[in-house]
């Protein structure tokens, strides 16, 4: 058994560097099992949360523990009050809907909890959505985890196929290119096709203002415009709008009802069993207490911190979960939850704690999230291995007026974090120099125990991208540079706007991937497909024969480029197009403030474009086109033919030219060959053919280069390719990270190529794994800081860390039952390590491990 | 590589008693469940290199075996 830190020592600046660990306790941990000595609950009742956590991990389009299926009682009430709704209209059907589901449906209270509210009948199920894809419902009727009784859900869903988002959205296209989409081998499905979708939740508006007043403000709009109606002169050219903003209103008013009277359902049941059947006298206190908060919440205003964590929750499951599905846990919690932490923990006005009750406050909501089930498609279980659904949220950076937004709730979050150890939610902290060291600290000690989170993101960078896409709002409201500030990541990436007006209502308006290596391998073959779905997968671009020169193959792989991403914004905006008419979200729609004043559907409005969609295995594309240009092109060692014709015995018997393939120049080594042309790739074509594609929106599309697990999906359905990788080997694991194993220059030279590309980005995912041995000892905390300030100045958006030994990793293949709570960084998520299918976890082993030499830290200027 | 033959490529066979839907190997497709990917192409570097499967219920191969792999095999 290794131990957990070597004997290592470095010289640097006249100084000899020792790498002992921080904590001396430490070094009688055998490195394979130091995960499993992290987690400190804060207190007795959440490790108990997290020894019975019913988790919902899926992988390889399965879940992980056999008890998880898909429960039937949301799908039967929405269907019940959508046939006895026919005739009226349809934000006020949909509104229906939501209220027959709330008021009908099974509530669920479990053991121990402070947090309360579920939205399946049984904590071990989660909701289908035959709304939005009758397929993806059919897929699961065809599983081990259907519905029962199936023949009900059977007949659900026969009967949603008319009226399904899919059915409204499929005429519009030809079949033949949505079959190339479905592959998910060069595009992501469509939206309608998957049912997949996020949302950043106005939650600021339930917590400021409460339901009743939202019904009050809606009430007095529906007044107003009726009284405009009424009044003479009469205007047809405007007066006839009301119409569909009064049912708009009116919907919202039925929505806010019901989730009110939802909530005060929750509020009986918890004073039922306090009463009748709890016999501890300290549970039955606290059950009457959740009593009166869900009677008052979300109703009223929150008034302390306990108040708004419900509020808080409930709104996350209507708005991810009951209304519609979304994946994400968008929301700039720390700001959100400050005036409650400031009244709770610092002036203790209302429900008086202190700062660890605040922190167990949190363990508690990450539990909460960590068994929420989501009913996603079979394609989102499998690009996801190892977590339940992708929950992220976001910490840190500045506020509107420059300075650090970092509090201490922000500390609280990250504390918890780090003591219960679950991987979800995930974290996105905003990095800026002006966040407080001891926010920084508490950042540091998170990535330092493995949890590979929070993943940072450039605070400026993020800031003007939101001021950039205001200019091309198309009602004149986008983000003002004030509300630029208040940004969120939307899923793993994306920046969006977090507040009471002008989120990211549907995954429409940004979101789904398209894959450049993919897209290479079939430039090579005229459009054809001759490893995986064996047909034409895109446009005619040209045989071999015909691509004479390096700048032939450049443009032929532009076309098919075209090709695919027009097809998957128009797919989105079509979605868009029906959402909005079919789709509508009253509750969502009424905590909104644009949606309240204007009268119109969250799905509608646009008030700040944000549209963007996430190049995965760019690298493999671009590391491909590096070696075809020295080797075809410039050496003139090997033609396009014989390439090809080795690349079609998956290199067997070409093992030689394979290496040489292999040898060539590759990203992440700032490299003077291959850094121009895969710079220019990005700037030129990944990024420059988006942008001039217009969405829904009116702003440009933008790419978001990331990778979840479709490296692994994506790879495993694409051929062997020129940068010497084997048919069905994975791709690579982030927008811009280096192909694993392929970055041998040291962690600065990433940081070197990493910067060059600027032009026509929106956000670009970089994964790096870190030494344990360095970031555990007492020098760690200084060289990450010089690191991560190094970042900064080199305008690079997005950074994220693995921190775990390979050791560990290959005991956790050995005895996953011994290593529960190892976590790993995946891509833009975080999972549970032996969760994930061996596929995936030797891609994770594969990845280098990033030693700092003193040339290293010199050009960090580490002070040590 | 082995020979390409017929019979231990995913081919179609109206009515086979070894349909690609019962196989081991075979995973559904991740959008259309009537669809499917088979897996049984591995290779020595742990790769699962897949393969699209048109018609689950008429395609069938030589290396067809009943049952279901665990997660862990798969992708």
């Amino acid at each position: 058994m290794n131990q957990m830190v070597s004997a290592k020592v470095l010289e640097y600046r006249g100084k000899t560097l020792n790498f002992t660990p921080e904590d001396p306790a430490e070094a009688k941990i055998p490195a394979e099992e130091l995960h499993e000595h992290l987690q400190k609950p804060s207190t007795a009742r959440t490790k108990r949360l997290k020894d019975r956590c019913r988790w919902k991990h899926a992988s390889a389009g399965e879940f992980i523990e056999k008890s998880v299926t898909a429960g039937i009682e949301r799908m039967r009430y929405l269907t019940e009050a959508h046939k006895a709704s026919v005739g009226q209209p349809e934000p006020i059907r949909r509104a229906l809907g939501l209220a027959n589901v709330l008021n009908k449906s099974t509530l669920v209270l479990q053991q121990d909890e402070f947090i309360v509210g579920y939205h399946a009948e049984d904590p071990n199920m989660f909701p289908l959505y035959p709304e939005l894809s009758h397929m993806a419902v059919q897929d699961y009727l065809m599983s081990d985890y259907s519905p029962q009784p199936a023949s009900e859900a059977a007949e659900i869903n026969e009967y949603w196929k008319p009226h399904s988002l899919q059915s409204k959205c499929q005429p519009y296209f030809d079949m033949k290119d949505l079959g190339r989409m479905y592959q998910v081998s060069s595009m992501e499905a469509p939206s309608f096709a998957s049912g997949y979708n996020s949302i950043v939740p106005p939650y600021e508006t339930v917590l400021e203002d409460g339901l009743l007043a939202r019904i009050k403000l809606a009430e007095k709009n529906i007044a107003e415009a009726q009284k405009v109606m009424t009044t003479f002169p009469w205007n047809g050219t405007t007066g006839l709008d009301n119409i569909a903003k009064i049912d708009n209103w009116k919907a919202m008013v039925i929505a806010c009802k019901a989730v009110i009277s939802w909530a005060r359902r929750q509020a009986r049941l918890c004073k039922i069993v306090a009463e009748n059947f709890e016999t501890d006298p300290k549970r039955q206190a606290e059950l009457l207490e959740i009593a009166d908060i869900c009677q008052r919440i979300p109703a009223e205003p929150s008034k302390g911190l306990k108040d708004a964590m419900q509020a808080k929750f409930f709104t996350f499951l209507i708005c991810h979960a009951i209304e519609r599905y979304a994946s994400g846990y968008a929301q700039k919690e720390d700001t959100l939850l400050w005036p409650y932490y400031k009244a709770s923990v610092i002036d203790k006005t209302f429900q008086p704690m202190d700062h660890m009750g605040a922190v167990e406050l949190v363990e508690m909501e990450r539990l909460k999230i960590s068994e929420h089930g989501a009913g996603k498609s079979r394609a989102y279980r499998e690009i996801f291995p190892g977590s339940n659904d992708l929950f992220i949220l976001t910490v840190g950076g500045t506020k509107a007026d420059g300075s650090d937004a970092c509090n201490d709730m922000t500390d609280a979050i990250l504390e918890a974090a780090k003591r219960i150890r679950t991987a979800e939610p995930s974290i996105v902290f905003r990095y800026s120099k002006v966040n407080r060291p001891q926010t920084l600290r508490w950042v540091f000690n998170c990535v330092r125990d493995g949890l590979g989170y929070p993943s940072i993101k450039h605070d400026d960078i993020g800031t003007a991208q939101m001021k950039e896409f205001s200019k091309f709002s198309l009602n004149h409201n986008g983000a003002t540079d004030e509300e630029a500030h208040n940004w969120v990541n939307v899923l793993c990436m994306s920046p969006g706007i977090h507040g009471r007006r002008k989120t990211q209502k549907t995954r429409s308006e940004g979101g789904g991937s398209i894959f450049p290596a993919k897209l290479l391998e079939i430039t090579l073959n005229d459009g054809y497909d001759w490893s995986y779905a064996d047909m034409q997968l895109g446009p005619k671009t040209g045989e071999l024969s015909t691509l004479k020169s390096f700048d032939d193959v450049w443009e032929a792989f532009r076309k098919q480029y075209q090709y695919a991403i027009n097809l998957c914004i128009s797919t989105k905006d079509v979605s868009r197009y029906f959402e909005q008419r079919f789709l509508q979200m009253p509750f969502v729609s009424a905590i909104d403030d644009g949606c309240m004043e204007l009268g119109m559907d969250a799905n509608a409005l646009s008030e700040q474009p944000n549209g963007w969609h996430n190049p995965i295995t760019t690298i493999v594309a671009a590391n491909s086109l590096v070696a075809i240009k020295k080797l075809v092109f410039d050496e003139k060692k090997y033609t396009l033919e014989q390439l090809n014709q080795a690349l079609m015995a998956n290199w067997e018997g070409f093992e030689e030219m394979r290496l040489e393939f292999k040898r060539a120049p590759k990203w992440g080594n700032d490299d003077s060959y291959a850094d121009p042309i895969i710079t220019k790739f990005y700037e030129d074509i990944i990024g420059g053919e988006m942008r001039k594609i217009t969405n829904y929106s009116g702003g440009p599309v933008l790419p978001t280069g990331q990778a979840v697990g479709l490296y692994m999906e994506v790879g495993s359905r694409t051929g062997p390719t020129p940068d010497g990788r084997f048919g069905g080997e994975a791709a690579d694991d982030g927008g811009i990270s280096p192909y694993m194993g392929t970055d041998k220059k040291g962690p600065t030279a990433v940081l070197r190529s990493v910067s060059k590309v600027q032009k026509n980005q929106k956000a670009n995912l970089l994964n790096q794994r870190l030494s344990v041995p360095i970031m555990r000892s007492q020098h760690g905390f200084d060289i990450w800081h010089s690191y991560m300030d190094t970042w900064f100045d080199l305008k690079i958006d997005h950074v994220q860390f693995n921190v775990v030994s390979t050791d560990e990793l290959k005991a956790a293949q050995r005895e996953p039952e011994k290593h529960q709570d190892l976590i790993v960084r995946v891509s833009g998520y975080s999972a549970r390590f032996v969760d994930i299918p061996t596929y995936g976890q030797n891609t994770i082993i594969a990845r280098q491990e990033q030693d700092f030499s003193a040339s290293d830290l010199e050009f960090l200027n580490v002070d040590i | 590589m082995e020979a390409k033959n017929v019979q231990n490529q995913p081919h179609i066979e109206v009515g086979t008693n070894k349909p690609c839907r019962t196989c081991k190997w075979q995973t559904p497709d991740p959008t259309d469940p009537h669809r499917g990917q088979c897996t049984a192409n591995r290779h020595a570097m742990g790769g699962v290199w897949k393969r699209w499967l048109r018609d689950v219920e008429n395609l069938t191969c030589s290396k067809h075996e009943e049952g279901k792999l665990s997660f862990r095999d798969h992708v």
